[in-house]
């Protein structure tokens, strides 16, 4: 079903082609001797790039063992009283309960690189254990890297693997390329498998990476990188809503979930301002918020979801709206009843997706989406760029705001040369998606001639594992 | 450490045979004891990157350039289209109401508002 993709991973292309790189980590257990069965059930994939480490065993059909990266800590008045510190599992089980309430998290790693080695080791080898046991004590891991992690977290990650959780080797390679892999094997007829090559945009938890992939490689020199992600627009979020209605500067999983339903992305910025400045009935972008009050409802909710849903049908309706000429007066936000707990959010909806599009409106030095994708695709040889505007692949959990795909394309339209074709996939399930192509290569037959096992690290070091990952 | 106190067996002696991990292999003399956390910029200064070759792509140089394009001005307090900017305090504003609003604000908190768009006035 893979099998022509697969094969140019080969490690001897691998070796060969020196400008290419790839990260993630692979680890294996014990046992020198396995068939080839068990070694198949025995790879443990796991993503470590987002919010949420994915962990499986093996093969594709497995559902991952989804768990946060995160711990939670108390408000910081409680802290001195009760010290436990929530683990990742409970945190998300009852994360909604009310005395939960305003808990901060606390992630092991600041943009996805690892900046405390000891707490990673932490999570990790809970995460292994729990896993570890459910595999038989065979298992053996994945895990996927940003694209260009920094030499010394990338050192700290072999020394953690071999020496700290004791494993027998490693793999590592990156997200885009493995993106690329699962897509080119779910339509092996699509542009994307037969001409080899592609262009991710991996928009992530703490940011988005447009690379090309070429012959499952990234395209190292093409990578381009916008500093923003789930995890800014959140915050953003957090802040508009702090500023104008509530105060929600500590509730972060409460408005992670306020971005996750109500955010969308607004296909047209001036027109959509236009009708969130209206009141009442014909503001098809009002809608409001239900915050936990711990009593009733342990669980933040939207009020109405058929206001909420409203906005979808608001593009076919044309140009009928523009001509109201209502609004401009009663600009005073609705007055929001704070015993009541609850908040309305309008133009705030669309704003702050739209800070991916145009970072610079909202404050950020740095070109937008659209102009980040032309620029990766401009420092790649003329001839590749028909190819990779045709096979743009979305992934990445930010990527699932309503009409993500379609604003994207607006925007890219007017900077792509008129004859080249735009086509924008999304996947399936984004946030998945990295890692269902690393389970894909974990069971491929060649995989285990790729990765770097512990007498090598033991005989050369970390550099060993530099040079046969391109790092 | 006194010689009397050595004798008196008052102290906890340096190696425990039923540790599995002794105490002073944890925690090492000379060493800060805890978890140093390291912030992404602190990581990245010791990264020395500024010595590595232009051309060569890494993790500072991969950042996505500056728009090209002019960008949009939004209301700071609402966040709608704002046509004005008030000259005193560089708040921009969409509307006459706002602007009475932005003008009663007590300059603290007109900073906090540029913020939002990284527009205060950091003073160093």
């Amino acid at each position: 079903m893979f099998d022509a993709n697969m094969t140019t991973f080969d490690r001897s292309k691998l070796l060969k082609e020196g400008t290419s790189h790839s990260h993630p980590i692979f680890c294996e257990d014990d046992d020198p001797v396995m068939d080839c069965v068990e070694m198949l059930l025995s790879v443990l994939v796991l993503n470590t790039c987002s919010t949420f480490i994915k962990i499986t065993i093996g093969s594709e059909s497995d559902i991952p063992l989804i768990s946060p990266q995160s711990i939670g800590l108390p408000p910081v008045k409680k802290r001195r009283r009760t010290k436990k510190h929530l683990q990742c599992e409970e945190l998300y089980s009852i994360h909604c309960t009310s005395h939960l309430l305003s808990n901060s998290t606390k992630r092991r790693k600041e943009r996805l690189y690892i900046s405390n080695s000891c707490t990673v080791s932490g999570v990790c080898s809970r995460n292994y254990r729990r896993t570890l046991a459910a595999a038989g004590h065979r298992s053996r891991k994945y895990i996927f890297h940003p694209l260009f992690n920094l030499p010394s977290a990338q050192r700290a990650l072999d020394e953690l693997v071999f020496e700290d959780l004791g494993f027998r080797s490693l793999f590592v390679a990156d997200s885009p390329s493995l993106v690329h892999l699962y897509e080119a094997s779910r339509r092996p007829e699509g542009l994307v498998s037969r001409a080899r090559c592609s262009l991710v945009v991996d928009c992530g938890f703490s940011f988005t990476h447009a690379a090309p992939v070429l012959q499952n490689f990234t395209v190292n020199y093409g990578v381009k990188r916008l500093d923003l992600g789930g995890k800014a627009l959140t915050n953003y979020l957090k802040e508009l809503v702090s500023y104008r209605s509530v105060n929600v500067m500590d509730e972060t999983l409460i408005m992670d979930d306020v971005k996750e339903k109500l955010c969308f992305v607004s296909l047209d910025v001036p027109r959509d301002l236009r009708i969130a400045w209206k009141q009442g009935k014909s503001n098809k972008f009002k809608c409001t918020y239900v915050l936990p009050d711990g009593v009733t409802h342990t669980k933040g909710f939207v009020k109405d979801w058929d206001e909420a849903k409203r906005y979808l049908n608001s593009a076919d309706q044309g140009g009928s709206y523009l001509d109201a000429t209502e609004p401009l007066q009663d600009t005073k936000r609705n007055r929001i009843d704070l015993a009541k707990n609850e908040f309305n959010l309008t133009n705030e909806r669309f704003l702050v997706p739209e800070m991916l599009f145009r970072p610079a409106d909202l404050g950020m030095n740095q070109a937008g989406l659209a102009e980040c994708i032309v620029r990766a695709v401009n420092s790649c040889h003329p001839n590749l760029h028909p190819v990779l505007y045709e096979s743009i692949i979305l992934t990445g959990g930010s990527t699932l705001f309503p009409q993500f795909a379609e604003r994207l394309y607006n925007d890219l339209r007017p900077l792509v040369p008129d004859h080249y074709q735009v086509k924008i996939t999304k996947q399936e399930d984004p946030m998945l998606g990295v890692w269902r192509g690393g389970s894909l290569l974990a069971s491929s037959p060649d995989f285990e001639s790729m990765c770097v096992t512990k007498a090598e690290y033991e005989e050369f070091g970390s550099a060993r594992c530099r040079r046969r990952f391109f790092h | 450490m006194e010689v009397e106190v050595m004798e008196s067996e008052m102290v906890l002696p340096q190696h425990l045979s039923f540790k599995r991990v002794q105490m002073s292999d944890k925690y090492p003399k000379g060493q800060s004891r805890g978890r140093h956390w390291k912030h992404l910029k602190q990581i990245l200064q010791a990264e020395n990157y500024q010595s590595f070759p232009p051309n060569q792509p890494n993790y500072v140089n991969i950042e996505s350039p500056p728009s090209m394009y002019p960008s949009k001005k939004f209301c700071d307090i609402t966040g709608f289209e704002a046509p004005y900017v008030d000259p005193r305090t560089n708040i921009r504003y969409a509307n006459i109401e706002v602007f009475k609003l932005v003008r009663s604000l007590p300059n603290e908190y007109v900073q906090r508002y540029l913020a939002l768009r990284n527009a205060a006035v950091v003073l160093k």
